[in-house]
């Protein structure tokens, strides 16, 4: 089995002090978002070039003449996060090929949220999954579009209420599941695809360091809570995420060539959905019945991964 | 009520019963109301589309399947539906765009700005295409110019683009609906199952020269048509006026303000306010021309108009310019400032 050479797991004391995403940012108060971002970039380090889909995280961190990053960063459109980010990756090669620049191991990283990644983004990533390219794509995924005033996505979970997916009587909200995107990524026959949450910090850092070492293309789904845009109190974030992951709601696995594997222990009984809905303002709408649906729903899709997990092998 | 939504809702009340959005600032408010609203119109669809493309092209099907139909965007989004715009044209198929400007290029910010006046006067995509363009310049002629551009798109079967910019589009004013004129259109190009006769056929693909020289001159005296007959424009105090201001949209509201202020100390000075800015009213400005010498135009961008109005007045006028682009509002105070100027330096 072809796993990662020279990886080390991450523990509290070595993890990095320096902060590459400053303090002094415009995210709102308990921004689950910003939090993954620290740490992901804390575990990349400072040999990166960062392509950002327009979203939350480039509003609230660059608007002019400010920014946040203390790494070399570059805006891009909504749709082009992963070609950009492509662009970057074969500029770098090449100049490193003619000697033009030192000969160290840059990594290029595009970061965009659920919309730049699901909706708009799909088809530049896919392109640059298939190519190859010797990249990161992060989907930070907050479950809508946030930034523009809480639009429904294709990530956004079934019966959420968004204001483009209002909830009312015939109607409750959001009338499809959440696109499994990380099964999309899989299907690509890349090297690496994990989801993680920042709820987990340890386990986000290690899935990400892992996906630096890889060689070639990988894909991180990062779980992002988004307490304004979930009208949830915003103390609770990290424990929302948990309990999303503890559900079977956003189980934490890798894809290690081709093989599965999940990073968490679950008991034999998971946490129930309602506990997990009952928190979040966008779910208020729902009764016991729909509760139950929700719960079937992520009862199925957490059965599959399970048999994915038990009979996957890896491909080389 | 706010701009946005009463776009939102003149569109229902003209019949639009077909939405397709898609998230960008300023003109969310717009995608929401008819997320809130499609379903308690009869029969109508709202749909999110996965990206500004998808959008266009959604309304493209709709279109062709009769409905009337419309999507919004701003500026960066409208770049995006450029190639459905275009398509649209040559299709000769009805459809409403509504772009809520903001400042740019490239993602820019999203404060109200006129950037987007070449893009929409000179077709925007790729080929030998006009659109319609209407630039309302308050909240009733928001309500009214959108239930007039389904007409327009209806009657010559082409696309109708509404140019508003992020002022209007947030502004909130009193408004009053009126009552549209029931919908006529041809039904002959309406795909909807073949049924009895011969199958109809949509196709902008024309392989042969001599045909797409035909198509292109066909829709050559379509656009001569409307520019006769659509030509619409305001003029405000230009009886006695020595120098006459041309703007359009919240610049032209800016611009009352200011002459309002002028007057006061006794400046002689008027407002041309474009209301449709393709066709663009040539001759109403010609037609001043003949009295005035001064003319000032005022935008919110670096000098898009001026060209228009140059082509329009040639050398028998001196024109001025002044804009602000980058999504700073100019105050009438300000305007009013470089009409004094103007005046002086006469």
């Amino acid at each position: 089995m072809n796993t990662v050479e020279n990886f080390e797991i991450y523990a509290p004391k070595l993890i990095e002090k320096r902060e590459f995403f400053s303090p002094g940012h415009r995210a709102c108060q308990g921004c689950g978002e910003v939090l993954a971002l620290r740490l992901l970039l804390k575990a990349l380090g400072e040999d990166t070039v960062v392509s950002n889909a327009t979203g939350c995280m480039e509003i609230i961190s660059s608007a002019y003449p400010h920014t946040a990053w203390n790494l070399p960063y570059i805006h891009v459109a909504f749709e082009n996060a992963a070609a950009v980010a492509s662009g970057v990756e074969a500029g770098l090669k090449a100049l490193r090929r003619k000697g033009k620049i030192a000969d160290r191991y840059v990594k290029s990283v595009a970061i965009a949220g659920d919309g730049g990644t699901v909706d708009i983004g799909l088809q530049a990533l896919s392109g640059a999954m298939e190519r190859g390219h010797d990249m990161i794509f992060f989907c930070l995924d907050n479950e809508a579009y946030m930034n523009t005033g809480i639009q429904r996505s294709s990530a956004t979970p079934f019966m959420a209420a968004t204001t483009t997916s209002p909830a009312g009587k015939a109607i409750k909200g959001q009338r499809t599941g959440k696109k499994n995107v990380p099964e999309i990524m899989v299907a690509h026959n890349i090297p690496y695809v994990a989801t993680a949450c920042p709820s987990y910090p340890l386990d986000l850092m290690n899935k990400v360091e892992k996906a630096r070492k890889t060689i070639g293309p990988s894909y991180i789904h990062i779980f992002s809570v988004c307490p304004t845009g979930w009208r949830a109190a915003s103390n609770e974030t990290v424990k929302l995420g948990r309990m999303a992951v503890e559900t079977g709601f956003f189980p934490l696995y890798e894809v290690e060539n081709g093989k599965y594997r999940l990073t968490i222990d679950y008991p034999e009984k998971r946490r129930p959905m309602a506990d997990y809905l009952r928190l979040q303002g966008r779910f208020r709408h729902l009764d016991p019945a729909d509760i139950a649906k929700v719960q079937e729903l992520v009862d199925k899709e957490f059965r599959k991964l399970m048999h994915k997990v038990k009979t996957s092998v890896p491909w080389s | 009520m706010q701009g946005n939504r009463v776009i939102g809702e003149a569109a229902i009340r003209a019949g639009c019963r077909f939405y397709a959005g898609y998230p960008i600032t300023p003109q969310n408010e717009l995608t929401e109301y008819m997320a809130d609203n499609m379903r308690r119109a009869k029969g109508g669809i709202f749909i999110q589309a996965e990206s500004e493309i998808a959008a266009i092209n959604m309304v493209l099907g709709a279109s062709a399947a009769g409905a009337r139909a419309m999507t919004s965007s701003s500026s960066p989004g409208i770049s995006l539906k450029q190639e459905g715009i275009s398509s649209l044209a040559a299709d000769e198929l009805p459809a409403v765009i509504v772009n809520i400007m903001r400042g740019g290029p490239g993602l820019g910010n999203i404060l109200p700005s006129q950037g987007d006046y070449f893009q929409a006067t000179r077709g925007g995509g790729h080929g030998d295409y006009r659109t319609i363009v209407l630039a309302p310049a308050s909240v009733q002629e928001l309500a009214d110019l959108t239930m007039d551009a389904f007409e327009l798109a209806d009657r010559y079967r082409n696309p109708v683009i509404i140019l508003a910019d992020g002022m209007m589009g947030q502004m909130m004013e009193p408004v009053e609906f009126h009552a549209p004129p029931p919908r006529r259109y041809p039904e002959c190009y309406v795909l909807k199952g073949m049924g009895q006769g011969k199958s109809k056929f949509i196709r902008a693909l024309i392989l042969d020269a001599i045909r797409m020289e035909e198509h292109n001159w066909k829709l050559y005296r379509k656009y001569q048509v409307i520019a006769q007959k659509e030509v619409r424009c305001e003029t405000f105090w230009t009886d006695d006026a020595e120098i006459l201001i041309v703007a359009y949209g919240t610049a032209a509201r800016i611009a009352k303000g200011a002459i309002k202020r002028s007057r006061e100390l006794g400046l002689p000075v008027g407002l041309i306010r474009p209301i449709t800015l393709w066709p663009f009213p040539t001759q109403v400005l010609q037609g001043f021309a003949a009295r005035v010498d001064d003319f000032l135009v005022f935008e919110m961008n670096t000098g898009q108009m001026l060209e228009d109005v140059q082509l329009a007045l040639g050398n028998t006028a001196r024109i001025q310019f002044y804009g602000r682009p980058g999504g700073v509002i100019p105050t009438p105070a300000e305007l009013a400032k470089v009409i004094a100027y103007q005046l002086r330096k006469k």
